[in-house]
């Protein structure tokens, strides 16, 4: 599957803006089921200093900064990506929840069937992904683990019940139990207010399944990318309609990370398209910037997933 | 339990049962506790023999006399700490420094020092690893946990080491001495360690105050240390490497340390900055200085690690700079300590340091830390939650109340409680057991008294090796038994004296061997915040000089009418009452009838009252907030009367019960103590930028007071009899007077006054001479190249001083406007005076531009934002 993504955003301002620095995280990153094709950026006015690099989760990054006056910035990434139809989840030895947790905590004691070395041949990779499994075990800057979430998701961690089928069952009630609802927060509002309001977006429930599954114990990252959207039936696609979208993964040793969209109950397949992979969406937010001057401003944000084939 | 100690050792001449001992002989030291002095025999050891035997023959009158002068240069010099909390004038708190140093033997100290400096090695290496391969992490020598879930762990770090061999610049310790004698770490600081400043001023201070002593004893110099640092610093940089640009990176002023900022910085000859001092552009550091950007090389940090970038670390911060991180990582400025240092003040290492000292250089700890268990490790926990009634307990992450429980003094609820917590994260905690400092003699209430110590000792990296300095910041507790040493509760400082066999060679300051090529003075760019406030000392100083002159007057001419009745003597006061209200803008004021025949209440307020808005301590409290901002600029001698001017003040008219005796001396005082400042500041600062911003703020302010003045004065007119004084008070409140005598030696008269006040650019107390001065100085400020074309500030005084030039005096007096007021007269000062508003305001938007506000964006901003 072959998509071509057109990521804009538009910042107006009432004063002039002197300068501006930012990092983009808007280039697809490759991994076993996505590869990125080509990715360039649009922007205007022109950044008189750009340069590229890689962040500690292994993201792309795009440090850019405009040093002229400007009263609108505009940057557009295009990428294109090729998609691997590839699940995850089917065909593992069904190991229990409690059997990845203390596995997390105490690797060399581990239970038989968890042999990471199959997965990785190399033991320095074994090191790597363990370190950044432990590292996802902790509270991060938007996601504090705790009492309330805990209680949240008992009723999905029966005891001894496999990983992927407590998973799934949070997954599905988190999708049944909270409303969609764009006006309800934003980027701000903590994730006690979303448990007990019941409302949120995507980079919501993510964060929700995420605190969730720390709050047991277990290492859960979340993923920043977007998602092919189907027009209603007998109507026209509309350009420029989609949106940044985000869920989560979970790490089970031996087969990596795999991935669940609580926003639309599924496993990600061929539909969705990474960006990039963090503790929270701190960590991978797709644009932010620094700007001095400005005054007031203005936004406006366009994505457009486009099936090329 | 106390002991009396048998003090053998000293031989003092003193009697110990006079009321001038010192307390040397019955010095009490607690049973069962360590004393620097007399160990744990009751003997003083015999490197303290001389020097405590100098002490008591000192006697205690002339210890305490040295102990107010100790207090009073400290206070001079403008040490303070300032302390959190309660109302922003009375931030600064003084710094306080025992008379009696601690003393180091240099056997000890050789001890010490390598300890010290394998401690800097360990860390050093700990910290590359962790921004670098993670070794430590992926073999398990070092809990995931434990390093990754501290808040001094920042992944965008990661890999922004530049390949060096030394990253640890700087490093601190916090040493106590047990029971036993043995000296342990109780903490490190390696992020932005402050102290060493202090522990210079201290000493700087010592050697006035007991020369004496001081001459006699083989005390190691600290100028060493200082020196290393610079050099350290200097090899850091990745460009200009001859001579590169280092500056001292402050969260500024209302922090605690930053006297020591200032001072480290006027010491090292660093720029002190803060965040938007500074920018990044093409990838590298610049100053914002008044002759445009200039790049920087080294930074030498005070700002904590996750407030320098709001970019790449944390949004919300005002205190950095956006880029420095990417800069960082291109190599084009280097950070000492580097940012992410913090995660070594983390005490859960502690616990893991034997091991690594054992893995990475083979050795044993030299210097053991205080003992240590971190409960993210299941036995660990196990004994600490078994024992927490005889342990601290510590979040491994200093928070923002930095709680530490003791276990013992917790209830069974708090018990419970504490449990739950470590239970719920138990990586985020650590034991330690309850350490009880040594004891060392401080000088308290007149007599010799054991109290708790702690040393804070420093170590720096000069681009080869460690050093550690000789020396340190020893703090003790006020309180007797107390172990809370730090300078937020109170505690007192003490010089630290590490003897030597002989005396070393003193390193002298004044050509650092790395910096040998000659540096142009000029070349010395001024930060555009320095320019700001120097633009307001000017401002202030001129708004106190004036309003402190016309209440001179006013009192004066409120005698007369006490005492002579006369009609025009009152018409006279009211008049200048009413200017008062006008020149310093504390409306209503007088211009309330009500107050003008009872005015002594509101004079007092104008004078004294601390938070109203004009009045003269108001107006000294910003002066010397201004000047504090740019200590670094000042020489010692300035500084010393700014602290005097604010000092006289408080103590004659804002701490008493006042009377217009003494509001007229307090007056007389500050008009000396300004004059003192204008002569320093005129004599010792170079004619540079700086000079310009500072008198070009000053005489835009006078000009604007005396044409207030004018305005509420003469510009209507009065009956002769009243008006002959009402000229009269208006030439004396501006220092005019006699020139008026003897220039024109006759009654006063309005055209005269006018000539002399107004136009007379011969005249430095006429708004022409001002305008003449300002019109010289901002022609002198820097700007981009603009060909023959005058700037928008140029062309504003140019009009000024032109419409001035081109007045008569005849012209000026020629209508009026049927209300007695001389409408042209007051027109042009009307007109004059909104024009230097503007001047002000262009001068502040073209050459204070680190006003301009960062905002932070990110693309999912609410959209309520929309335009």
């Amino acid at each position: 599957m072959k998509y071509r993504i057109t990521h804009s955003t538009v910042y107006n301002y009432s004063q002039p803006v002197g300068l501006c620095q930012n990092e983009a995280r808007l280039q697809p990153r490759d991994f076993w089921r996505q590869r990125c094709e080509s990715c360039h950026f649009e922007i205007t006015p022109e950044p008189m200093d750009f340069r590229e690099f890689v962040d500690y989760f292994g993201n792309r990054v795009v440090y850019f900064a405009v040093q002229q006056p400007h009263r609108q910035l505009a940057v557009t990434a295009i990428s294109e990506v090729t998609l691997f139809p590839a699940s995850n989840g089917d065909g593992y030895p069904p190991l229990s929840w409690e059997q990845i947790r203390d596995w997390l905590q105490d690797p060399a004691g581990s239970a038989p069937g968890l042999r990471p070395s199959q997965a990785h041949p190399q033991d320095q990779d074994v090191e790597q992904a363990l370190l950044e499994a432990r590292y996802h075990l902790l509270d991060s800057p938007m996601i504090a683990a705790g009492s309330e979430l805990a209680d949240y998701a008992r009723p999905s961690f029966q005891p001894e019940r496999p990983l992927l089928d407590v998973v799934r069952d949070l997954m599905q009630r988190i999708y049944a139990d909270f409303t969609y609802d764009p006006a309800f927060t934003t980027i701000a509002t903590p994730l006690s207010e979303v448990l007990r309001h019941r409302r949120g977006v995507c980079q919501d429930f993510a964060h929700l399944a995420i605190g969730c599954l720390r709050s047991f114990g277990l290492a859960a990252r979340y993923v920043s990318g977007y998602v092919e959207t189907q027009p209603p039936p007998g109507e026209e696609r509309l350009i420029g309609a989609d949106a940044s979208h985000a869920w989560f993964a979970v790490y089970l040793p031996g087969d990596g990370w795999l991935e669940f969209d609580p926003t639309h109950n599924k496993v990600p397949f061929d539909r969705h398209i990474t960006l990039a992979w963090g503790r929270d969406f701190s960590d991978v937010t797709p644009l932010k910037g620094i700007v001095y001057g400005g005054g007031q401003h203005g936004l406006s944000v366009s994505v457009d997933v486009l099936r090329l084939a | 339990m106390r002991s009396q100690s048998a003090i053998t050792g000293a031989s003092a001449g003193a009697d110990p049962d006079t009321a001038n001992a010192p307390g040397v002989q019955s010095y009490e030291t607690r049973l069962g506790v360590y004393d620097e002095m007399v160990a744990a025999e009751h003997k003083v050891l015999p490197y303290w023999e001389r020097f405590i035997d100098a002490l008591a023959a000192m006697g205690s009158a002339e210890i305490e006399r040295r102990r107010r002068d100790t207090q009073r240069l400290l206070r001079e010099n403008g040490v303070t700490y300032n302390v959190y909390g309660g109302d922003t004038h009375k931030l600064a708190r003084p710094w306080r420094l025992d008379p009696v140093p601690l003393l180091i033997g240099s056997a000890e100290w050789l001890t010490i020092e390598a300890g010290l400096k394998q401690r800097a090695v360990l860390l050093d290496l700990i910290l590359q690893d962790i921004y670098g391969e993670q070794t430590l992490l992926k073999k398990g020598l070092l809990p995931a946990e434990l390093v990754l879930g501290h808040n001094g762990f920042f992944h965008a770090c990661v890999g922004a080491l530049p390949a060096r061999t030394q990253q640890l610049t700087l490093y601190s310790a916090n040493l106590a001495r047990a029971a036993n004698g043995r000296l342990w770490v109780l903490s490190d600081r390696t992020q932005a360690p402050s102290g060493a400043g202090y522990a210079l001023e201290n000493r700087t201070v010592m050697t006035r105050i007991l020369a004496d002593i001081f001459r006699e004893t083989p005390v190691q110099r600290l100028a060493g240390f200082f020196k290393a640092l610079d050099q350290g610093l200097t090899t850091l940089a990745r460009h200009n490497k001859d001579n590169p640009r280092i500056v001292l990176l402050t969260p500024g002023p209302f922090n605690e340390a930053y006297f020591e900022h200032a001072y480290l910085s006027a010491y090292l000859g660093y720029t002190l900055v803060q965040g938007d001092d500074l920018t990044v552009r093409d990838g590298r550091v610049w100053l914002k200085s008044l002759t445009g950007l200039q790049p920087v090389d080294v930074i030498l940090r005070r700002v904590d690690d996750s407030f320098c970038d709001p970019l790449a670390l944390r949004s919300d911060s005002r205190l950095g700079v956006a880029g420095l991180l990417e800069a960082v990582r291109r190599g084009n400025v280097v950070i000492a300590n580097p940012l992410g240092s913090s995660l070594l003040e983390n005490p859960g290492l502690l616990a893991f340091l034997p091991k690594l000292a054992r893995h990475f250089l083979n050795e044993d700890l030299r210097l053991p830390s205080v003992a240590t268990w971190w409960c993210g490790q299941a036995r660990e926990r196990e004994f600490v939650l078994n024992n927490l009634d005889r342990l601290l307990i510590k979040p491994i992450n200093r928070g923002p109340d930095d709680r530490i429980w003791c276990g013992a003094a917790l209830g069974k609820a708090e018990q419970q409680r504490l449990r739950a917590a470590i239970l719920a994260k138990p990586h985020g905690y650590v034991a330690q057991e309850p350490m009880s400092f040594s004891t060392v003699p401080a000088f308290i209430d007149h007599r010799m008294e054991a109290r708790n110590a702690v040393l804070r000792s420093f170590v720096v990296a000069d681009g080869d090796d460690y050093h550690a300095m000789p020396g340190g910041l020893t703090r003790v507790a006020w309180d007797k038994d107390d172990f809370n040493v730090s300078n937020q509760a109170g505690g007192i400082s003490k010089d630290t004296w590490v003897l030597a066999d002989e005396s070393n060679a003193p390193v002298a300051m004044a050509t650092p061997a790395s910096r040998l090529s000659p540096v142009d003075a000029a070349s010395e760019p001024l930060t555009s915040r320095a320019a700001d406030h120097l633009f307001w000392v000017g401002r202030y100083w001129e708004r106190i000089d004036g309003a402190a002159r016309l209440l001179r007057t006013v009192l004066l001419k409120y005698r007369d009418t006490q005492e002579f009745n006369e009609a025009s003597d009152t018409q006279c006061l009211a008049v200048l009452l009413r200017a008062l209200t006008h020149v310093t803008v504390t409306y209503p004021g007088f211009t309330d009838d009500a107050l003008l025949t009872a005015p002594e209440t509101e004079l007092f307020s104008l004078a004294r009252e601390p938070k109203r808005l004009g009045s003269l301590t108001d107006n000294i409290q910003a002066f010397v907030q201004s000047a504090f901002t740019i200590r670094d600029l000042w020489s010692q001698d300035t500084w010393r009367s700014v602290d005097s001017i604010q000092h006289r003040w408080r103590q004659r008219v804002v701490n008493n019960g006042l009377t217009i005796d003494a509001l007229q001396s307090g007056l007389d005082e500050l008009i000396t103590g300004l004059v003192a400042f204008a002569g320093l500041t005129g004599d010792s600062m170079t004619r540079e930028a700086g000079w310009l911003m500072l008198d070009s703020g000053r005489r835009l302010e006078r000009a604007l007071m005396l044409m207030a003045l004018l305005r509420a004065t003469v510009a209507s007119q009065h009956d002769p009899a009243v008006a002959s004084q009402v000229f009269e008070a208006v030439l004396s409140s501006t220092d005019s007077f006699n020139i008026y005598l003897r220039r024109y030696r006759s009654f006063m008269q309005l055209p005269m006054l006018l000539e002399l006040l107004l136009l007379d650019e011969t005249h430095p107390r006429s708004v022409a001479y001002q305008l003449q001065q300002l019109s010289l100085h901002i022609d002198a400020l820097p700007r981009e190249g603009q060909g023959s074309r005058l700037s928008a500030e140029q062309r504003l005084i140019v009009k000024a001083h032109t419409d001035l030039r081109l007045s008569t005096v005849a012209e000026l007096l020629s209508d009026e406007d049927g209300a007695g007021v001389y409408s042209a007269l007051d027109d042009l000062l009307a007109d004059t005076t909104e024009r230097l508003w503007r001047v002000a305001d262009v001068i502040a938007r073209v050459y204070f531009s680190h006003s301009q506000a960062a905002q932070w964006m990110t693309a999912n901003a609410p959209l309520e934002d929309e335009l």
